[in-house]
Formats: C-alpha cells, sequence, structure tokens
C-alpha cells in the first residue's frame, strides 16, 4: 500500500517536470519566432533554457529521492517497533507466565534461557540502532589500539555460535593472516559480527558459513561466504545503504531494521579501508568482503 | 476440548502461548506461517474453536491472510496480536475481517480473558438448543424504522434484505444505540467500543460509519438514521422527522 501511495506521488512529480519543460519549450519556440533576427539573445535564451531544464530536472530528482528516504524511514521504524516490541513481549509473557503459575524446575530453566536470548536481542537492537546515530555524529574520534585479527574473529565466531546455537562445522574460521590492525575495537567487532549475522540469518535452516583472513598488500582481508539466499546484481550496492532492505519475498522473510550493512560500511570507510559484497545471484549464496589497513 | 490455533512465527512467544493456553486447558497448535494457517483452516471443518494471529508473518502478512479466510466464508473466532498497535493498524485488522486486536506486549490475563470472550460469544451464537430454552428471554433486537438490529445473530434486517455484521460493527451499533439521540464523540467510541485509550487520531473510525450507513442508510450520502455531528463525532437517531 505504502509504495502504491510513493509510485502515484513520484508519477505525479515526473509529469509535473515534464509538464514543466513542455511550459518552456512552448514558450521558448514562440520566442524564437518572434526575435529570431537577434542573434545575441537568442544565444543567450538558449543558454536560459538549457539552465532552466537542468533546474527542472535536478528539481524533480531530489523530490523522487526525498520520497524514497522518507518511505525507507517508514519501513525503518516499523521494523524498529517491531524489533524492540517483540522481546519485550516474550519477556513479559514469560515472566507473567511464572509469576502466575506453578512451573516446573525443568520448564522453568527453560523459560530463563528464553528471556535471557530475548534480552540480549532486544540489546543487540539497541546497540545496532546507537551505533548508527553515534556515525552519523561528526567529530566523535576513533579508539585506536593494537588488535590481533585472528583474535578477535575467532570471538566474533564464537560468539555467533553460541548465539545463534549452530554446530562448528557450520561456521568455520580459516585464519590465513596473522596481523594485527590498528583500529577501534568496539567497531570492528560489530562489524564482523554484523557479517557473520547476516551470513547466519540470511541462510535459511541449513546453514553452512565460512570466514576466512587473508593479507592483501598492505591490508587484511575479512571475508565472510554463506550458501544462503543471495543477492541480485543490482542489490550488491544498494545492501550497505542505511535502512536499505532487499525487496521480494526471499529476503523479507528474515526480519532486521536495514542498519546491519550501513554499520559495517561505516566503520570500513572510518578506519580507511572498505566493505563489498559479490554473490552469484539469488538464491546462489554471496560473500562480504570487509578490508582493513594493518598496522604499521 | 477447546482447540486454538496460534499463527506467529516468533518461536519464543509461540510457545509462551502454548504453555499458557494448555495451562488453561485448551489444546494448541502453532504454525509459523499465514500459508500454513491457511491451509489448516481452508480444510473442511477445520477443528480449531479461535485463531490467535500474529500480523508481521513472513510471506503473506495477518492482514491478508485474515480477509482471505474471511471471503472465504471461514468465520472463525479471530484474535490479531501484533507489535503495531496504532489505531490505523488496529482497524485494518478489523476491517479485515478479525474479531478481537492485541497489542504486544499485552498483558496474559488480558489476553486471556479476551480468549475466553470469544469462545463465549461464539457459544452463544452457536447453541441453537439453548434459544429455544430461552425464549422466554426478550430477544437482543432493536428495531426502528423498518430496520431491526439483531445483535446476538450479528445481522442487520432491512425490510427484506439481510446484512451479516461483524462483531465489531454491532457492537459499535449497539453503543449508538444506546446514547440514541445525542452526539458521541469519536474518542469515546474508540474507548468504549474498541477499548482503545489513545490519544491518536480517531478519524479511522469513519470508515466503519461509512460502512453501517451503506446498511441502514436509503441515501448513504444524505444520512438520516446515522448523523454526523460537526468536530464532535456521531449520533444516532431512532425515528428522525
Amino acid at each position: 500500500m505504502i509504495s502504491a501511495g510513493r509510485r502515484k506521488s513520484i508519477a505525479f512529480y515526473i509529469a509535473f517536470g515534464i509538464g514543466l519543460i513542455l511550459v518552456i519549450l512552448t514558450l521558448y519556440l514562440g520566442w524564437v519566432q518572434l526575435n529570431w533576427r537577434h542573434g545575441a539573445l537568442l544565444v543567450l535564451g538558449v543558454l536560459l533554457l538549457i539552465i532552466i531544464i537542468s533546474g527542472v530536472i535536478l528539481n524533480t530528482i531530489s523530490l523522487v529521492r526525498e520520497i524514497h528516504r522518507n518511505e525507507q524511514k517508514d519501513a525503518f521504524i516499523n521494523a524498529v517497533t517491531h524489533e524492540l516490541k517483540t522481546p519485550v513481549a516474550s519477556i513479559r509473557l514469560y515472566l507473567e507466565t511464572l509469576q502466575t503459575r506453578a512451573v516446573d524446575e525443568e520448564k522453568r530453566r527453560e523459560f530463563y534461557r528464553i528471556m535471557l536470548d530475548d534480552s540480549d536481542r532486544l540489546l543487540a537492537t539497541i546497540e545496532q540502532v546507537l551505533r548508527t546515530g553515534r556515525m552519523g555524529a561528526a567529530g566523535r574520534g576513533l579508539n585506536l589500539v593494537r588488535i590481533d585479527l585472528t583474535a578477535l574473529v575467532e570471538e566474533c565466531v564464537a560468539r555467533a555460535r553460541a548465539l545463534h546455537r549452530i554446530a562448528p562445522e557450520s561456521l568455520t574460521f580459516q585464519p590465513g593472516a596473522d596481523v594485527s590492525i590498528m583500529a577501534d575495537l568496539e567497531e570492528v567487532r560489530a562489524a564482523v559480527s554484523n557479517l557473520i549475522d547476516n551470513a547466519v540469518k540470511y541462510s535459511g535452516k541449513n546453514v553452512n558459513v565460512r570466514v576466512e583472513t587473508e593479507p592483501l598488500d598492505g591490508h587484511v582481508l575479512v571475508r565472510v561466504k554463506d550458501a544462503g539466499v543471495g543477492i541480485p546484481k543490482t542489490e550488491l550496492k544498494r545492501v550497505f545503504r542505511r535502512f536499505h532492505r532487499v525487496p521480494g519475498p526471499l529476503a523479507s522473510r528474515v526480519k532486521g531494521t536495514g542498519l546491519g550493512l550501513f554499520i559495517v560500511r561505516s566503520v570500513a570507510k572510518r578506519h580507511g579501508g572498505r566493505a563489498w559484497a559479490e554473490s552469484e545471484g539469488a538464491g546462489r549464496g554471496s560473500t562480504f568482503f570487509l578490508q582493513l589497513p594493518v598496522a604499521k | 476440548m477447546m482447540k486454538i490455533l496460534v499463527v506467529e512465527d516468533e518461536l519464543h512467544i509461540a510457545e509462551g502461548l502454548r504453555f499458557n493456553l494448555e495451562a488453561e486447558g485448551y489444546q494448541v497448535e502453532v504454525v509459523e506461517t499465514g500459508e500454513a494457517a491457511l491451509d489448516l483452516l481452508m480444510a473442511p471443518e477445520a477443528p480449531f474453536d479461535v485463531v490467535v494471529l500474529d500480523v508481521m508473518l513472513p510471506g503473506k502478512d495477518g492482514f491478508a491472510v485474515m480477509s482471505e479466510l474471511r471471503q472465504a466464508g471461514q468465520f472463525v473466532p479471530t484474535l490479531m496480536l501484533t507489535a503495531r498497535g496504532h489505531p490505523e493498524d488496529i482497524l485494518k485488522g478489523f476491517a479485515a475481517g478479525a474479531d478481537d486486536y492485541l497489542a504486544k506486549p499485552f498483558e496474559l490475563a488480558i489476553l486471556l480473558a479476551r480468549l475466553r470472550g470469544l469462545l463465549r460469544r461464539r457459544d452463544w451464537l452457536r447453541a441453537p438448543v439453548n434459544h429455544t430454552a430461552a425464549k422466554s428471554q426478550p430477544p437482543d433486537t432493536f428495531t426502528f424504522e423498518d430496520k431491526s438490529v439483531h445483535f446476538d445473530l450479528l445481522e442487520l434486517r432491512v425490510r427484506d434484505k439481510v446484512f451479516p455484521l461483524t462483531l465489531m460493527e454491532a457492537n459499535l451499533l449497539r453503543y449508538l444505540i444506546r446514547h440514541e439521540g445525542r452526539p458521541v464523540s469519536r474518542k469515546a467510541m474508540l474507548e468504549n467500543v474498541w477499548g482503545l485509550h489513545e490519544d491518536t487520531d480517531t478519524r479511522a473510525i469513519d470508515n466503519f460509519i461509512v460502512r453501517l450507513r451503506r446498511y441502514i442508510e436509503d441515501e448513504p450520502t444524505r444520512p438520516r438514521h446515522l448523523l454526523t455531528v460537526r468536530g464532535v463525532g456521531y449520533r444516532f437517531v431512532a425515528a428522525p422527522k
């Protein structure tokens, strides 16, 4: 419904822009017919015409972009509402259950575990949102320290295995570079964790994720390869945009805020590196790369 | 034994609901997608007494599932459950055909009470034996001009035509009739009919009035019974001059 409304308003602005250009052209042609003898004026007129038409086109483009951005913000608010309220609803449900019913010891332990999981999920969402806010705030410096990258990735992999309850052989780590980087520990940890979490989340039931590191002249590459839903060619760059979520049924089955990869890319940029994705297409898995400079 | 279908893809919430509903003595089945729910409910003689339906489902969402069920003539009492608690969302749920709507996070006791209410209402509607037994009781109807509202049957009869009413349409109509002749604010309707206490836009209620006018009024654009009170809300008049 939202996108139908959006398409309508975009169509309106494009039609409006084209209409304006037609009006200008008509006026101009009339003017040329009246003044075709004055050469200098004609040149001036052509220049002005070009300026006006490009102004109209630019204006139309920016309006369409603005509509698109607003729509993404709406979708983001919806997603965050869901991601914040669902764990709270779950925790509340289990607390009320424990409060009002006789629950045997085994169930009680299970409920505690579920509530801890939910509070982790809640915290993860809150951290994502706060981190995005901080990334946008200008002038916040990085707290650069020397980091053993292998140990850091190992830690992220272990955390992901515990969080998603996956067997070690489904999520493997192959360190190929024994290097240190000068980086902000919190930020790099968040970036690597986001990549691994995404790979697991978009893998569906059969998780098969391989994490590798590799030296690459003066840089180090962290590679996260999955055999999941994959990414269409047109979306490979867009997935790193803030709030962006791949449209379509496959990816929309996975819930998220649309902030994870934006954080990855921001972290890479702030450290003088870059982040990108490769995929053979929908349904054929994808590989994400995070490239960071090695400490001197 | 009463059987409840829980359509919820958040497994923690689904399992929490299952535990509580089973503790209440219901039989519970959980499905994770709207498609699975439709498969179960579209089957002839679907053995469910009430459905708890989440809105944000992977694939087909709860609103779509709801309207598909109702269009196919499956009128199993349904409570929609969702993180989206805006009045627009709630009214969208009712428009799709839900019988009740609860926003997450919800209170367990309230959820159970509402489910019990739905089951009770269904039993009342389904008990023809009791109807004849209680024939001495005055029927739950209201008649004005050549129209009559049968609250117990969820029907509105206009001359020889019969319009089925949803539970909420019937409740709204009952509320307006109870305040016959007096203006009723939109806020009061939301509070007393839907049980909502929100300081948000209450205009969405107008959709319900539009629908009721289509049933009641001879000329829906020039209403005689369901009058708009500018800046306030609506007023029901049984016998306009």
